[in-house]
């Protein structure tokens, strides 16, 4: 027992270095670590990656001693996270669905502002070896379609375009993946193991292009996603959240119509 | 403290699962159609890695041979890898452009991805190891004269293997089957990321209970719950191996 009872100040050190080594990669490093130091952490969702990631950068050179963390992924396991009491201090999501439920369960929100759109293609690998043309052609016997999980806004959508064009039965029973998120999907067409899916059309970054083709779907059929901002209640860098989702609405315009995301309005 | 790191997050499964609703979220249709794939799944998983694990052990108990060491290694590797990086290298093995994968798709019309052949494969690959290790310390316990006293009384090795080396390694045999059935009832990571995630093929309850995290959170707790009962029934069925 005494044995036992001489490890536990290892056991407990060695838990807060570790617990120390985790936190470093989203705050300032140790040695840098000033009283003016603030973190702010932003859980946006997937087909945000790239914008956000470039747009946290600029803002942390207009702000010095901010860093800024993102927790990128499916817009609902976000606000879901959210809702479980995870310290996020902003949340952007690809549907005003799962800001809705932020907003409305707990913990609530502040500063809810729409800040982008965007539209929905058909990806397929670029050798094409389904022959994929158009949007009806997901319909055709044997093609192997992944889309992201129902729930999930990209998946959603996907499963709405199917409707709007009538061809929702046969292109269901083609998915032969629910995805996690949109960035799932691409990796899946990108790696040549799925035929076609459908993402967003800013999902095609550069890092995909020579792997990945795009085919438009006709606005006819087509879906836009509105994309929310918000301050989660309760943040205690509520100041600071605030002038990011600022920031989002502002300069990180020009960021996100880089990289194809339509102006909220 | 260490209790507590463990039983906590058992509690709060406990106080979240909706005991009133339980019967109705486990007997829906999609739990069903998962349960019935994790078993599937797992069992065929358990019974390959017990049919390729008996050799292999038997090697590595009895054999001496150049490379024993890094064959046990690399046997042992999966345990400690992580399982998302297997599911990686399984694509890149038998995916539509991987090493295998791309033969079997060109020359056969063989696309193991997004199957439930997928997903068994994907559950073998992390459960082999647990057989190995188990079927190999069976070897070790068991006393080779048994085997050489009927093999100088005229059994053929067949019938030695049938009759003594087998019936000898019962519980080992048994505590390597319900390790590797557990493993692979609960793989994600792999399974995921090689086999993907369709209901009744390759969503098996760990995936559900993902899915339905986001969509159902009740029918998650409750599916939890259940993969909780089975991991206590199985600790129960080897409780001489793990509650001495």
């Amino acid at each position: 027992m005494r044995a036992r009872l001489r490890l536990l100040p290892f056991i407990t050190s060695a838990v807060l270095l570790l617990a120390a080594c985790g936190g470093s990669g989203s705050a300032a490093t140790p040695s840098a670590a000033t009283a003016e130091d603030h973190g702010l952490i932003v859980s946006a969702a997937s087909s945000l990656t790239d914008a956000f990631t470039d747009i946290g950068k600029e803002f942390e050179a207009w702000n010095p001693g901010v860093t800024v963390a993102f927790n990128f992924g499916p817009s609902d396991g976000l606000a879901t996270q959210i809702e479980e009491g995870a310290p996020v201090d902003v949340f952007a999501s690809a549907s005003p669905t799962w800001m809705d439920s932020v907003q409305d369960d707990r913990p609530g929100v502040s500063d809810r502002a729409d800040f982008a759109r965007n539209r929905l293609a058909v990806i397929v690998p670029t050798d094409n070896p389904a022959g994929i043309q158009g949007i009806d052609d997901l319909a055709n016997n044997g093609v192997q379609l992944v889309i992201a999980a129902e729930g999930v806004p990209a998946g959603d959508y996907a499963r709405q375009i199917f409707r709007n064009a009538e061809i929702y039965q046969a292109a269901m029973a083609n998915v032969v993946s629910n995805a996690e998120d949109d960035r799932s999907v691409v990796a899946s067409v990108a790696s040549g193991e799925a035929d076609a899916g459908v993402v967003y059309v800013t999902d095609v970054t550069p890092d995909v292009t020579d792997q990945v083709a795009l085919i438009q779907i006709p606005d006819a059929v087509n879906v836009i996603a509105t994309y929310p901002i918000a301050v989660i209640t309760g943040s205690e860098e509520a100041e600071l959240a605030k002038r990011f989702v600022d920031y989002v609405l502002g300069p990180g315009q020009r960021v996100l119509a880089d990289y194809g995301f339509l102006p909220a309005s | 403290m260490g209790v507590l790191l463990v039983a906590l997050p058992l509690l709060g499964l406990v106080v979240r699962t909706p005991w009133t609703r339980i019967a109705e979220v486990l007997t829906n249709e999609t739990t069903l159609t998962a349960l019935r794939l994790s078993l599937v799944v797992a069992t065929s998983a358990a019974a390959i890695s017990l049919v390729t694990g008996f050799p292999l052990a038997w090697a590595l108990a009895r054999g001496s041979f150049r490379g024993k060491t890094l064959v046990r290694a690399l046997v042992v590797l999966p345990l400690v890898m992580p399982p998302v990086v297997a599911g990686v290298g399984l694509l890149a093995a038998f995916g539509r452009r991987g090493l295998v994968g791309s033969w079997l798709h060109d020359w056969f019309g063989v696309q193991l991805t997004f199957t439930t052949a997928a997903a068994v494969l994907a559950a073998t690959f992390v459960s082999l190891p647990l057989a190995v290790l188990a079927l190999e310390a069976g070897f070790r316990g068991l006393d080779e004269r048994l085997e050489d006293a009927a093999s100088t009384l005229g059994a053929s090795r067949w019938y030695v293997l049938r009759r003594v080396t087998l019936p000898l390694m019962a519980p080992q045999i048994a505590a390597a089957a319900v390790l590797s059935w557990a493993r692979a009832l609960g793989e994600f990571g792999a399974t995921i990321t090689f086999a993907g995630n369709l209901q009744g093929r390759t969503q098996t309850l760990p995936l559900a209970v993902f899915e339905k995290l986001q969509t159902d959170q009740a029918a998650a707790f409750a599916i939890s719950m259940l993969l909780i009962a089975i991991a206590a029934a199985v600790i129960f069925a080897l409780r001489g191996r793990f509650l001495r």
